[in-house]
């Protein structure tokens, strides 16, 4: 078992919709997807974030394109016009995403 | 078999015309098209022509774009649609005749679509029972709506597909969704029927691609951005349409990329539910989309399905919330970061013994935790050995004068506060904030009124 970062096996994207923060995560060899649907749930996500991200995140699968769609309600700290923070559309909530720490099975990265 | 190619111009306003430029002059491309449209612009428009009736529009779509590569595109045939028109879609055209009239463009016809501004209905969809409900947050639209800026309904493509039908060489729109400037000329071309869905999503989703210009192509691109060839020169993304098949390209001679990646980023890129992306013309499904190179720079789109439009479309409200302030301080090795969190709460003692009044105060560090904030790296070693900190303190107040409270508080702590404070960038401002009210309206309260006008 070894822990790496979410950016070791993932690309993506962020989004924003008023407050809603919208991640996209795509795996960056085929055999990630599973390891990805496994250790980025929303509960774990939900849980990273903390105080950051204070409405529902779901999940969207899209296994077609090898990656997922995270939506994060409540996430900007008020959206675009509102938010005080410096990174008001969520710009970096990617990398954000991506440094999510996730654990592997020994090889499980070499199949 | 007839193949229509559409190249996407502009990312937002403020984008740079370059790449659009070079499509005119290098791509074979029969439609141009430029979003410069994002949610918060129309508000910023409206304030504008409060100050200057004249305002309101895009103004760099002609005093650029069309100035520079206009009348070739019209030699060449290239019609461009965009919605640059924002709030004074008529002061736009006006001043797109002006240009064309003196460039001895006789005949060039530019086409308008009006009709989705709608703040002056309002009180009446009020009178009618319809209660703009906020999808995000609670909230009584009656409390906000003495402070509108702006109400615009997201339209689709209909009045676009007019003009072009009536021979427009440039279609300007208010607030027409960003992917209708794209799906309009392709349903024109291949003449799909209003309830294709299938055709009308894979219009949709080349719009998609190419709303967002080089995002589309390379640029904000995490899978290999040190890999993207010519990232100075970017082109912007190029979608092909034949009955059949769907690829995305990019113009001859130009940097950027154009691969599954690349694509597969700017796909999801704020879609929310993949299997139900709204739009006012079509519910689409993207959710078992296929992507697959099938030539340098050359990928194919595939799998996209559509569904029954949305039976209201959604409406862009922007208001008036209230006023903010950010004020900032740098602070250098050793102990940046200790010195600057220090001097963020000597500031914030002295605005409690003022009494500031604010509904809402944000503190965070350039160089440490700005960006990622409660996820950032905050170890000790990277702490105290961080080469410098940039204090931020942004407050936000419903009263103007409260959030100016702090604006004479940060420069003298280079003086009175903690060693080596540098004060940088003169003093702050009072900004006004404008907040988003999300809500939808019934599709028959809208009458799109397309037009069309021929130059002399």
């Amino acid at each position: 078992m070894a822990e790496i970062y979410l950016n070791d096996i993932a690309h993506g994207r962020s989004g924003d919709k008023g407050d809603t923060s919208n991640v996209c995560v795509f795996a960056r060899k085929p055999q990630y997807y599973k390891i990805i649907e496994r250790e980025v749930t929303p509960e774990v996500l939900k849980a990273y974030f903390g105080d950051m991200v204070k409405g529902d995140i779901t999940r969207y699968e899209v296994p077609s394109l090898g990656g997922f769609n995270f939506v994060m309600k409540h996430a900007l700290g008020g959206g675009a016009t509102m938010s005080l923070r410096l990174d008001s559309l969520g710009k970096s909530m990617g990398s954000a995403v991506m440094r999510l720490k996730i654990h592997v099975e020994d090889g499980e990265l070499d199949e | 078999m007839k193949k229509i190619a559409i190249g996407g111009g502009q990312g937002f306003w403020g984008d740079s015309p370059d790449a659009a430029l070079h499509m005119i002059r290098k791509a074979d491309i029969q439609y141009l098209s430029c979003d410069y449209l994002a949610e918060l612009t129309l508000s910023i428009m409206a304030k504008q022509q409060v100050k200057n009736p004249k305002a309101g529009f895009a103004p760099d779509f002609r005093s650029r774009l069309l100035a520079e590569g206009g009348k070739e595109a019209w030699e060449k045939h290239i019609r461009i649609c965009t919605n640059a028109g924002g709030m004074n879609i008529t002061g736009c055209v006006e001043d797109i005749r002006d240009w064309a009239e003196a460039e001895g463009m006789h005949g060039y016809k530019i086409g308008y679509v009006l009709g989705d501004s709608i703040k002056d209905q309002i009180p009446q969809l009020l009178k009618d029972g319809w209660t703009f409900p906020n999808f995000d947050y609670d909230g009584d639209f009656n409390d906000i709506v003495d402070k509108i800026y702006n109400c615009n309904a997201y339209i689709g493509h209909e009045g676009i597909e007019s003009c072009l039908a009536d021979g427009a060489d440039v279609v300007i729109t208010g607030r027409a969704a960003d992917s209708a400037l794209f799906l309009a000329p392709l349903k024109y071309e291949f003449g799909w029927a209003n309830d294709d869905w299938d055709n009308l999503a894979r219009g949709i989703m080349a719009g998609h691609l190419l709303e967002c210009g080089g995002q589309g192509a390379g640029g904000n691109y995490m899978y290999d951005w040190r890999g993207v060839p010519r990232m100075d020169e970017l082109g912007f993304p190029i979608a092909e349409l034949t009955e059949d098949t769907f690829d995305i390209t990019k113009a001859p001679d130009c940097g950027g990329v154009i691969c599954e990646q690349s694509c597969k980023e700017q796909f999801l890129y704020e879609v929310l539910d993949p299997s139900n992306y709204l739009t006012p013309d079509v519910n689409v499904d993207v959710s078992h989309a296929t992507l697959t190179q099938v030539g340098d720079n050359r990928v194919r789109v595939g799998n996209i399905k559509g569904k029954e439009k949305p039976k209201d479309l959604k409406l862009c409200v922007g208001y008036h919330k209230g006023w903010k302030t950010v004020s900032m301080l740098s602070f250098a090795w050793p102990d940046a970061y200790e010195k600057a969190q220090y001097c963020a709460e000597l500031i914030m003692k002295k605005m409690q013994r003022r009494g500031m009044k604010a509904d809402d105060v944000h503190i965070s560090f350039i160089g440490i935790n700005s960006l990622h904030l409660g996820v950032a790296d905050m170890s000790p070693e990277l702490l105290k050995n961080a080469n410098e900190c940039v204090m931020r303190i942004a407050v936000f107040s419903e009263d103007k004068n409260e959030c100016a409270k702090i604006i004479p508080e940060i420069s003298p702590m280079q003086l009175n506060g903690p060693p080596g404070a540098s004060f940088f960038g003169g003093r702050a401002h009072v900004q006004e904030v404008m907040a988003l009210w999300p809500t939808t309206v019934p599709r028959d309260a809208i009458k799109i009124e397309p037009h069309v006008l021929e130059v002399k």
